[in-house]
């Protein structure tokens, strides 16, 4: 049965590394078979024809793969007459047209060899419990980067998955305090805002800021950093704020920190649009031109990660002190768990994951203004966490994504006016949409108070009734 | 151990406003003794234990544990004015220990209206509870590289469960365990810190006759199975005179009585106090 499942892992293997060579060479491959389809040098003649072809070619260049498909397809129909189809130019325009689609595939079949290896040797019951989650992982990546190649970059669906990601890491690291310790901030925007700034600030590479800071002569910060380093960044600085905060306030007993932090979030907004500081800030202009990403994997990865690590934490020794506090005080603290230790990690850590959020937000936004971060979009954040649950990570995740499709693009047709022949339908205006988004909301919070996931998490096993679990303990005993 | 004294309690007040809770508390327990502190309903029995582990600063007076000056304080502020307790000498030094540091030392304890955390199972109280012995930090905890300790830390849970008898009970939510094994579960929670002292705040309460048997038997078991000494308040006097070495008795903060069980028994001011007012 070993040999067996590892054979085919193997072969799998193979298969996928075969398919994953051929598409990235596929990848360079559109220039050399443009001059093979064309043998003859048509396009040389052909004015027309030059120009289609060019326009491939540009596309190409700008790096817009849409577009470059559409002005191949253009090309390919319009001139098939006067090119050369070989078999082999055939299959190596099939692979150019399919290699993401073709990669991602492969790469979820190594994950499902990964997977079948681990399983077939593991000798302890440890690396199982990751083997199916990897190969899900491993599956909604390659689905997403699918899904991203199909629909483009910019549909409606990516843009709805973009942000829910990027919410479902703030609005995990809010559950982390809110839900899991037990303590309760609405500083959320404000530390977005310091992420979002920081990330910002850094990353505008060095020739795009005499533009960015034209009323400040170019800015004070005169290097850039890569977008990696400053997303991380940006997270340590929100932390740093929140440190300050803590230390104060957190030392109190009762909810000061609620009051403390949403009167942070409302003067550093102020602050960060203070022309004194228009150097580094740029005033009460926006930020644009840094760095941002070109697909939803960016977000996904970054989020991800992220929310794995809040993870690993919640059910470590230092996350069940958290709930030890959020559950009781006075019993926690005779447990020998510094009160003011922990709460000072928990709430630095959340502000962390915030700042990281609010980079990921100014990328996905590609320009920044601090007056968009204001207490309703702390409620937002907090709203979702309640929906989902209070202490329930996948339902902060679940929520989010709900929560962004809804108002982004479920409850959009709210806002028009709408025609039924010559009937106009009632009450569809502009902002129709917001007054319906708070009935949901009202609902919700009325008939579930728990939100959807109350303080469980989402399980696999549990929703398709896989009793493994049961049975381990019951060969333990 | 060359510990004689355990924990002691020098002119120790606790006034709250104009009420003086603990009045001139002064006792004594030596290592590897059972001593019990009874009185009336609002004697100030618990406020003693709270005094003891950093819960409350008490007004007056000073707590030595392993003879080491654990918590000390004189009347401040507003309360030199309004200060009514007994003891007239104040020490000059202030310290201060908060209930985790002195947990930290090795003075665990229950609590008179439990105390579980919620939201967990009965194993996962214990295992809280081990937090305090960490060698781990936040990363190498969030990374799993202390999965040997974290693996020695599930292991004394279990152990722990098993010695109070719940290891069945095991993934139940704690508050939905009946009453008494509550109580367990709390005694359980409190050896996972590792203590030398142990303090019960009622830890019978609510239980039959039979409970309370085996209860006896049980503190007397684990004294001797972790190596404790034991302070227990307790209303159930066939308990005390059950398994106390020495007992202190105390009615509005202040001792009217100290001895050994038989001396307690039939000490007129105790009976007048206590025993004629709760009649068991
Ligand atoms: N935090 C507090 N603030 C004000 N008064 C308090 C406080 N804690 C206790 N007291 C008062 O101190 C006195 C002693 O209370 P305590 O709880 O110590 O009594 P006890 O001996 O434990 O009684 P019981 O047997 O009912 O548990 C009571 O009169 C109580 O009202
Ligand atoms: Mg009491």
């Amino acid at each position: 049965m070993k040999t067996v499942k590892i054979l085919i892992a193997l072969v799998l293997a193979v298969c996928a590394v075969t398919v994953i060579y051929f598409a990235q060479s596929a990848k360079d491959s559109l220039p050399g078979l443009l001059e093979t389809m064309d043998a003859q040098q048509l396009a040389a003649q052909d004015d027309k024809m030059l120009k289609a072809r060019d326009r491939v070619t540009d596309a190409l260049e700008e790096g817009d793969r849409e577009k470059t498909l559409r002005n191949l397809t253009r090309y390919l129909d319009g001139f098939s007459d006067k090119l050369t189809f070989s078999d082999g130019v055939n299959r190596e325009l099939m692979l150019f047209k399919n290699y993401p689609v073709l990669t991602a595939g492969s790469i979820f079949l190594l994950a499902i060899a990964l997977a079948l290896v681990v399983y077939a040797l593991d000798k302890g019951k440890k690396f199982k419990k990751l083997a199916l989650p990897l190969v899900l992982i491993a599956a909604l990546y390659c689905g997403i980067y699918i899904v991203e190649n199909i629909t483009g970059v910019n549909s409606m669906l990516m843009t709805v998955l973009k942000k829910g990601a990027i919410y479902a890491l703030i609005a995990v690291s809010m559950n982390l305090l809110n839900g899991f310790t037990g303590l309760f901030s609405l500083g959320q925007a404000g530390f977005m805002l310091i992420g979002a700034y920081a990330y910002a600030i850094l990353s505008i590479p060095v020739e795009n800021r005499a533009q960015v800071y034209q009323y400040y002569a170019g800015g004070l910060i005169q290097f850039s950093l890569p977008p990696l380093l400053s997303i991380v960044i940006a997270g340590l600085a929100a932390a740093f704020f929140a440190f300050l905060i803590g230390l104060p306030v957190l030392r109190l007993k009762s909810d000061y920190l609620a009051i403390a932090t949403l009167g942070f979030a409302e003067i550093i907004r102020a602050v960060f649009q203070y022309e004194g500081l228009g150097p580094i800030t740029n005033g009460s202009n926006l930020l644009r031109r840094f760095t941002v990403f070109s697909t939803a994997l960016y977000p996904f990865a970054i989020a991800g990660v992220c929310i794995a690590l809040i993870t690993l934490l919640i059910h470590s020794t230092y996350g069940r002190a958290f709930k030890a506090i959020r559950d009781d005080e006075v019993a926690a603290e005779a447990m020998g768990i510094n009160l003011f230790a922990h709460k000072q990690l928990a709430f630095v850590i959340s502000s962390f994951f915030a700042g990281v959020g609010g980079a990921l937000l100014a990328m996905y936004q590609t320009t920044v203004q601090a007056a968009a971060f204001t207490s309703a979009m702390t409620y937002e954040i907090l709203l979702i966490v309640v929906i989902g649950g209070m202490g329930s990570i996948s339902g902060s995740v679940i929520a989010s994504f709900l929560f962004v499709a809804a108002s982004e693009w479920w409850l959009r047709f709210l806002d028009n006016e709408t025609m039924i022949g010559s009937f106009q339908v009632p009450l569809l205006r502009s902002g129709f949409r917001m007054v319906a988004f708070s009935a949901v909301i009202m609902a919700v919070v009325l008939f579930y108070r728990k939100g959807i996931m109350g303080d469980k998490e989402f399980s696999l096993a549990r929703m398709i009734g896989w009793t493994r679990h049961r049975k381990e303990a019951h060969d333990e005993r | 151990m060359s510990v004689e004294t355990m924990l002691e309690l020098k002119h120790v007040t606790m006034q709250f406003g104009g009420v003086v809770a603990v009045d001139d508390l002064s006792m004594h327990i030596k290592k590897d003794e059972i001593v019990a502190l009874i009185g009336p309903n609002g004697a100030g029995k618990t406020t003693a234990f709270n005094c003891i582990t950093g819960v409350y600063a008490p007004t007056n007076g000073q707590v030595f544990y392993q003879d080491k000056l654990i918590v000390s304080n004189h009347p401040q502020g507003r309360m030199k004015q309004l200060y009514v307790g007994s003891h007239k000498q104040f020490p000059s030094e202030v310290v201060e220990n908060t209930p985790d540091q002195i947990t930290k030392l090795g003075v665990a304890r229950t609590f008179q209206n439990i105390r579980l955390f919620k939201t967990q199972t009965a194993f996962e109280n214990v295992l809280i509870a081990t937090h305090l012995h960490r060698k781990s930090n936040l990363f190498s905890a969030t990374l799993r590289l202390n999965y040997k300790e974290e693996q020695q830390h599930r292991e004394l849970a279990e152990q722990l469960l098993d010695a109070v008898g719940l290891l069945k009970e095991k993934d139940e939510l704690a508050v939905s365990l009946p009453y008494g094994k509550q109580r367990r579960l709390e005694i359980a929670r409190a050896l996972a810190t590792k203590p030398q002292l142990l303090l019960l705040d009622e830890p019978a309460a609510g239980m039959n006759p039979q409970e309370t048997e085996a209860l006896a038997k049980f503190i007397v078991g684990i004294r001797k199975r972790f190596g404790l000494t034991i302070f227990l308040i307790e209303h159930h006097m066939d308990l005390v005179m059950d398994i106390s070495d020495r007992i202190y008795v105390i009615d509005f903060g202040k001792q009217i009585a100290t001895g050994l069980p038989e001396q307690i028994q039939d000490n007129p001011a105790v009976i007048a106090a206590y025993l004629g007012v709760d009649e068991e």
